[in-house]
């Protein structure tokens, strides 16, 4: 990767870094200046990393979702682009505490790890396979939405439940919309997830005559699976203001990024 | 031109001062053309609450202020006399600060109240539905109110409540976000408790239950919120639906136990429940609150949440009144660079004048030249000009907040320069 190609890349993960970082400082000062300033820088941020994206779509001929630092950046875009929706319609300021971190991260992760663009295996073009990739990965930033909020509703159970407001407080919405959109993004993440993963276990299936093997991501899409039926769960139930919930979402947080550090379909 | 403002509040009159001078909303426009039609007076407007009426003014001369406490005293029946140990008389760049206090909520009894803002676009509208406003008036409202919006968007000064039942209201939202469509049961009808089902009410809830000991009462308060009175007995099996509970009875017992909850949270499908118990002794089971979904709140709990509020808001105050400063300052200059463009443009087309007249009998002297020689020439007598006229137009851009001083500097200007 030269610094020419990657230049909107590497000027996305500045722009990202400032904005996180005038965001966190907002958690002490409580100035509203600052976030509104590190929502601008993370929106320049946005459209740098779009410009990116797209870049590497025209260079490959495919989705940048075929390897690592390709399905983080994806991953990131999403997860940026659902966040800056939510703050239209419900002014969450509370979730770029988590949003902007997990976003800088991923992105993060595409510059380091340092794979060469190549275009894919002519074999491995088709429809079940692009299938799997889409939809994994847009089922994993569904995840990552849902366990945002999750977070964010433990911490206002828990504030209004010990009458202690935190430094989080007036940044967090209601619970109720906590709860919401929480619920929404798993609801609707979870499906998609679950095509991914059987596209996914078709596509083995069809190249390798196997279902699936029991390489580390493999496992880690599973397991991340399973955690996010458990979450989903949850909140069907009622029961996602406990303990528990948040130690489920970590473990599901945890399997998805593992999940996604194994990719490698080039 | 001068602004001025004479004016009575809570810290300077007494209640029955500030009773006798108030401005119903359906005077106002009656009040303000009175005033505009003082002798002297350019532009009107009149600002009322129940904490201060305030007469703002702008006037060629200051001569108008004897008058503006007349008016205003006329309008208490009072003698001028009387009335002048409660006014603040305020002039030009303390009336530009003092309005954008106001409009904030800086200058309010509660610091940062939200209703202060409406009440100054009220006036603002009406006297310019008078036309009563000329454009020095129509500048200072239309930035008074850009200043009150930023105040209160970028210090965040009105969001921390510092009443209880404004707090109650404040953690009902915290729970529930928007509270319409929500169904509130009142227990007993305390005064506290009938305040803080007013607060909720007027946030659009879709229901309001009344219990009460005395159902005539119950009948009496469901009236008042347009909602339904239920004998106190039956107050129970409405746990299930209701999604805020406000409590005030003056039973010696727990009027609402874990028990009773546990039962209505089977119902209700994980829908939270707000309780508010507003009384001494307690009528809710403080085993309520460990009922997952179940957010008790009692009369301490709600008055910590605004002690906390008021030291918030105090810093939020300060922040807000740096702003304020900072947008007095920039307004004075904007005013001053505004009062000062004639006699610049004057000043510019006069040197210019001059600088043409002397360089066209230089080039006739001097014979043919070449282009280049010209254009030379030209730029070395429009620098010229350009450096002598820097100063005083830096001066007359920076003048003094006071009008008599700007005038002062502006004469003797155009005394040196030879303007007419």
């Amino acid at each position: 990767m030269t610094l020419t190609i990657n230049a909107a890349l590497y000027i996305a993960l500045g722009l990202y870094a400032g904005g996180t970082l005038l965001a966190l400082l907002s958690l002490w000062s409580r100035e509203r200046r600052l976030q509104t300033g590190g929502l601008w820088l993370m929106i320049a941020g946005f459209v740098s990393h779009t410009i990116w994206i797209g870049s590497v779509c025209v260079r490959t001929g495919h989705p940048p979702i075929t390897n690592l630092p390709e399905a983080s950046s994806f991953v990131a875009w999403t997860v940026f682009a659902v966040e800056i929706g939510l703050f239209i319609r419900y002014r969450v300021h509370a979730a770029s505490f988590f949003v902007y971190p997990l976003v800088l991260l991923l992105l993060t992760i595409t510059a380091l790890v340092h794979e060469p663009f190549t275009k894919m295996d002519p074999q491995l073009r088709s429809r079940v396979f692009i299938g799997h990739l889409l939809f994994s990965t847009l089922g994993v930033a569904a995840l990552m939405i849902g366990i945002a909020f999750t977070v964010l509703a433990y911490l206002q159970d828990r504030a209004l439940k010990e009458k202690r407001p935190g430094r989080m407080w007036e940044w967090i919405p209601s619970l109720d919309i906590c709860k919401r959109v929480s619920y929404r993004a798993l609801a609707i993440g979870f499906p998609i997830y679950t095509i991914g993963l059987i596209a996914g276990v078709l596509w083995s299936y069809r190249t390798t005559a196997g279902l699936m093997d029991l390489r580390v991501k493999s496992i880690g899409a599973v397991v991340a699976w399973v955690l996010f039926a458990i979450l989903l769960q949850s909140y069907i139930a009622g029961s996602f203001r406990g303990r528990r919930t948040l130690l489920v979402s970590a473990g599901a947080f945890v399997a998805a990024l593992v999940a996604m550090l194994g990719i490698s379909h080039v | 031109m001068s602004l001025l403002l004479v004016g009575v509040n809570h810290r300077t009159a007494p209640v029955e001062v500030r009773e006798r001078l108030s401005v119903l909303e359906s005077q106002l426009a009656d009040i303000t053309k009175s005033l505009h039609a003082q002798p002297g007076v350019d532009g009107a407007s009149v600002v009322s609450t129940c904490n201060r009426v305030e007469a703002i003014v702008s006037a060629s001369t200051e001569d108008v202020i004897r008058l503006l406490v007349e008016w205003l005293a006329d309008r208490g029946g009072t003698s001028a006399d009387d009335l002048e140990k409660h006014v603040y008389i305020l002039r030009h760049g303390d009336v530009v600060k003092h309005l954008f206090r106001v409009a904030s909520g800086l200058d309010s009894m509660i610091v940062g109240e939200p209703q202060i803002h409406g009440q100054v676009r009220a006036a603002f509208a009406a006297s310019q539905e008078l036309g009563t406003l000329d454009p020095l008036l129509q500048q200072l409202f239309e930035q008074t109110m850009r200043v009150a919006k930023r105040v209160r968007t970028d210090t965040g000064i009105g969001e921390h409540a510092v009443s209880v039942p404004y707090a109650a209201v404040e953690l009902a939202k915290k729970i529930f976000g928007n509270l319409r469509g929500l169904t509130v049961l009142l227990l007993g009808a305390g005064e506290m408790a009938e305040l803080t089902a007013e607060h909720l009410s007027s946030h659009d809830v879709k229901h309001v239950f009344v219990a009460n000991r005395s159902h005539e009462r119950a009948v009496e308060l469901a009236g008042r919120f347009r909602g339904e009175a239920i004998h106190f007995a039956a107050a129970e099996s409405h746990l299930a639906t209701c999604d805020i509970v406000v409590a005030s009875t003056a039973a010696p017992h727990h009027v609402i136990t874990a028990e009773h909850v546990d039962r209505a949270f089977d119902l209700r499908k994980n829908r939270n429940l707000f309780l508010i118990d507003l009384s001494v002794p307690r009528n809710i089971d403080p085993a309520v609150a460990r009922i997952e979904g179940a957010y008790l709140y009692n009369v301490d709990d709600l008055q910590h949440v605004v002690d906390a509020n008021r030291g918030q808001r105090q810093q939020r105050a300060d922040a807000a009144e740096d702003l304020v400063l900072r947008e007095v300052d920039a307004f004075r200059k904007r005013l001053v660079a505004q009062d000062a463009v004639p006699t610049i443009l004057e000043l510019q087309q006069r040197l210019e004048a001059i600088r043409s007249a002397e360089l066209e009998a230089c080039l006739r002297k001097l014979g043919p030249i070449t282009t280049e020689q010209r254009a030379a020439i030209e730029m070395l007598s429009t620098r010229m000009i350009n450096k002598i006229l820097h100063y005083p137009i830096l001066q007359l851009k920076e003048a003094a907040d006071e009008p008599q001083e700007r005038e002062s500097l502006r004469r003797t200007i155009r005394k040196i320069f030879g303007l007419r």
